[in-house]
């Protein structure tokens, strides 16, 4: 009798269903993504001490807050990154069980479930409070980096879909969006992990020369609190460098964070169809390989954003939100842990150091031309002294 | 080709690998699932349940 994995999925096929396997099947590999995910993450619902997550803010305790930031949220130590880490430990440590194999390939599950339940998250009347000028200028920041970015990676000739995923990472300022991007740009796991390291790298170096270079733009504290929050990197980078400017930046850096959040989908959808259009028009061309296997858009994707549409709606209100929040923190866990077990150091590495090195321009030059634009504003009198 | 040990079994299934009709039943199965969820905590939160 053949051995399971062997036969192809066409001919074991009865439904859609038959995607998820079999229970004894998948058994092995969901307890794998399970403990892993338990270990890592303080998860709703489980009482574990024993947490990658514990640890890291035990650690910041002991280091101390950097500019009033824990170290290791800087460090974009989150319910992502901690079981992909311990992921990646396991996984290079003692390999990858082939009985696992099944039930970790649900990840291709867990990817669309978890982003499309994202999006009770992003409710744009919230971001509206800011007011019209710090909107317009979050767009124009989010929508200016992507495009830079992406066409610093055709420039340079980096392969398009790391390209694509610093892009995501980089115009967001939010390092999930490197793994939300992973699907639909058909990115491989090792690219994903590379882009994360060059968007977190570049923000700790973006967090102590942005206080500076403000300072020689004379930015007051209202305005560097906005510019911080667009031109750093994660949110805890951006309030630890708007801290550092000084304490009142760092409360408007808070008060801002919503609008830079809020719009992040419109972020990766703006990079995910760039490239599927660029594909599209360049279908012939082996230099051209983001979104690739990728045929029409996404149905899935349609759904975040009809969803995203019913959030904006305020269909979602509050404990029904953080509810459906909580269930996303559970599946990017498991999601996050076959990653982790999926990647060896060498696929992080692969990539190689251009990645970094088009982060850092496309990211300095977001810093120049926003911290202009901003100084701009305020002379002008858009926003506030 | 290379093959990855970290995520392909020795009979050659390979599970980052998400292509063709397999790739579509996930994508079915992970919306199916996620308006499921959604539409549950909502109507919860809609009937007083919490």
């Amino acid at each position: 009798m053949p051995e399971i994995d062997s036969i192809p999925y066409a001919r074991t096929r009865t439904s859609f269903f038959s995607a998820m396997y079999g229970y004894g099947e998948i058994l092995p590999g969901l307890l794998a993504m399970l403990f892993i995910s338990v270990f890592a993450n303080n998860l709703p619902g489980v009482p574990n001490p024993f947490t990658l997550e514990n640890l890291f803010e035990w650690l910041s305790g002991v280091v101390g807050p950097i500019n009033h930031t824990p170290l290791f949220q800087i460090l974009n130590a989150n319910f992502v990154w901690n079981p992909l880490l311990l992921g990646l430990l396991v996984g290079n440590c003692f390999g990858v069980p082939d009985s696992w194999k099944r039930g970790l390939s649900l990840i291709h599950i867990l990817m669309p479930l978890g982003i499309i339940m994202l999006a009770p998250h992003f409710m744009i009347g919230h971001a509206f409070k800011l007011g019209l000028v710090p909107m317009l200028l979050c767009v124009l920041a989010l929508l200016g980096t992507a495009g830079l970015t992406l066409f610093l990676v055709r420039l340079f000739k980096l392969d398009d879909r790391h390209g694509a995923i610093i892009a995501g990472g980089l115009c967001t300022g939010d390092p999930h969006a490197c793994v939300i991007l992973m699907p639909l740009i058909k990115a491989k796991g090792g690219q994903v992990a590379n882009a994360t390291a060059c968007v977190i790298g570049f923000g700790l170096v973006a967090m102590v020369v942005m206080p500076s270079m403000a300072a020689w733009f004379g930015l007051p504290q209202t305005a560097f609190g906005l510019a911080a929050v667009l031109g750093v990197g994660n949110g805890a980078q951006a309030m630890s460098a708007a801290f550092a400017y000084g304490y009142e930046a760092g409360r408007y850096a808070g008060w801002f964070d919503v609008g830079r959040h809020v719009i992040m989908p419109a972020g990766f959808l703006f990079v995910f169809c760039i490239t599927f259009l660029r594909k599209l028009r360049h279908k012939d061309d082996p230099r051209v390989l983001a979104t690739r296997g990728i045929e029409r858009f996404p149905i899935w994707l349609g759904v975040f954003i009809f969803c995203w549409g019913l959030t904006c709606l305020h269909l979602f209100r509050e404990p029904a939100h953080h509810a459906i929040f909580t269930m996303v923190k559970w599946d990017f866990s498991l999601a996050a842990a076959a990653l982790g077990l999926s990647l060896s150091w060498r696929d992080i590495l692969a990539p190689g150091l251009k990645g970094l090195a088009i982060t850092a321009i496309a990211g300095t030059l977001r810093m120049l031309v926003l911290l202009a634009v901003v100084a701009l504003c305020v002379k002008t009198g858009l926003l506030p002294k | 080709m290379s093959v990855h040990s970290h995520t392909t079994t020795h009979t050659g299934f390979d599970y980052m690998a998400n292509t063709g009709q397999e790739a579509q039943d996930r994508d079915a199965c992970g919306i199916l699932l996620a308006l499921a969820i959604m539409v549950l905590l909502t109507l919860c939160q809609y009937f007083g349940l919490y």
